[in-house]
């Protein structure tokens, strides 16, 4: 992400500064005012769902779904810890239903649950970036919405394929974290066994270093 | 699909009061952290948005789509829709701006109309996501995680793109 907005911002500024300068602060401004506005609707979104939410989790409902889903998420999320899951059960329902906005709190609360401190992303984090990236959804209403104002005389005959492409993509990715998930293990043991071959050394030289003194002396 | 919503609402309202809880003090308990949640969420939100709209109006978003578009041809993708392809993972605002314009300009039933609905329909805001996610931990080293992202939506898009029309 780093590295992707600094060379954005590098680029086009240098393009803006050559051709129209004057637009430079007026883009950013823009760019500001919208995540101004944006923020707004998502606050209020956050609002309506956090508080659904509070009452499905405190009436057990949310615990309910979560035994349902919990073949799916415990293959997909191995040894996390419960609570996890229940957030990222309502993160998977609300991306169904196509409601982004509901499932981006519980996401964020389903990672707060993973977090150890560390600064490295852990497998089970990848792998929830990844399925919310690749959004299974049943219903994208900003799109039929959007064609519905535009004249579409029938604005939701492109979600077969949609559905087929997110089934796809959602497949071919949890593939993928599987895969980076083996190969993350098998290069933390490697560390390992290197660590211990280490250790042994180390305690060899620890072993021999008295001797040595003694010869000095 | 329009029952569901109100239907699930009303289903949960009553169950908790059948359950003997309070839905009122409860939706309160839980919207409270609304506010919260965005003091932390907002500046990843302002920093990516800006960068993201010198991006578009600079023009480099649409030189980039023209390079790039030769590539989207091979895979079966219209060249029309590499800008929104680009601008897609970076911002839900600013690629719908692209999405209005293809509409506007191809028109919303048009071959390239409904494949760029496929796409916008079954993609994320990826580099968005990923930084509001992490807003509340010390992750900074994501690993493979934004690239799997992309290259699976990106098959996906390729499929999906493939399949409108056909159907």
């Amino acid at each position: 992400m780093k590295i992707v907005w600094t060379l954005m911002m590098v680029v086009s500024i240098v393009t803006l500064l050559i051709l129209n300068p004057q637009n430079t602060v007026v883009a950013m401004t823009r760019g500001a005012n919208d995540a101004v506005r944006l923020s707004m609707t998502l606050v209020a979104l956050y609002a309506l769902w956090l508080g659904f939410f509070q009452i499905l989790e405190k009436t057990g409902i949310a615990n309910f779904l979560a035994k349902i889903l919990s073949p799916i998420v415990k293959f997909l999320f191995p040894k996390s810890k419960k609570e996890t899951r229940q957030y990222i059960t309502l993160n998977m329902s609300a991306n169904l239903l196509g409601l982004g906005g509901a499932a981006t709190p519980m996401a964020i609360k389903a990672v707060g649950t993973m977090d150890t401190g560390s600064t490295r992303a852990s497998i089970n984090m990848i792998m929830l970036l990844v399925i919310s990236s690749t959004s299974l959804q049943l219903m994208p209403m900003t799109v039929i919405s959007l064609r519905a104002s535009h004249g579409s005389a029938s604005p939701a005959d492109f979600v077969p394929a949609s559905i087929i492409a997110t089934v796809v993509s959602t497949i071919l990715g949890i593939t993928l974290v599987k895969i980076y998930g083996l190969f993350l293990k098998k290069r933390e043991k490697k560390k390992e066994e290197l660590g211990k071959s280490e250790l042994i050394i180390k305690e060899k030289t620890k072993k021999e270093l008295p001797l040595s003194v003694f010869k000095r002396q | 699909m329009s029952y569901i919503i109100p239907l699930i609402f009303i289903t949960v309202i009553l169950l908790s009061v059948i359950r003997k809880q309070d839905p009122y003090s409860l939706f309160i308990q839980g919207s409270s952290s609304s506010l919260k949640l965005m003091m932390k969420v907002f500046p990843y939100l302002v920093t990516v948005m800006i960068a993201v709209e010198v991006f578009r109006i600079s023009g480099v978003s649409g030189t980039v789509a023209g390079f790039i578009s030769p590539a989207m041809n091979f895979v079966g993708i219209p060249a029309e829709l590499t800008e929104l392809i680009l601008i897609r993972p970076l911002s839900g605002a600013g690629s719908l701006a692209v999405l209005e314009n293809i509409f506007a300009t191809y028109g919303a039933d048009s071959d390239i109309g409904r494949a760029a609905s496929v796409v916008y329909g079954s993609s994320e805001t990826i580099f968005y996501i990923s930084a509001v996610y992490f807003s509340q931990t010390k992750v900074k080293r994501l690993g493979f995680a934004i690239p799997i992202a992309l290259i699976s939506t990106f098959a996906g898009s390729i499929v999906g793109v493939f399949f409108v029309g056909i159907i």
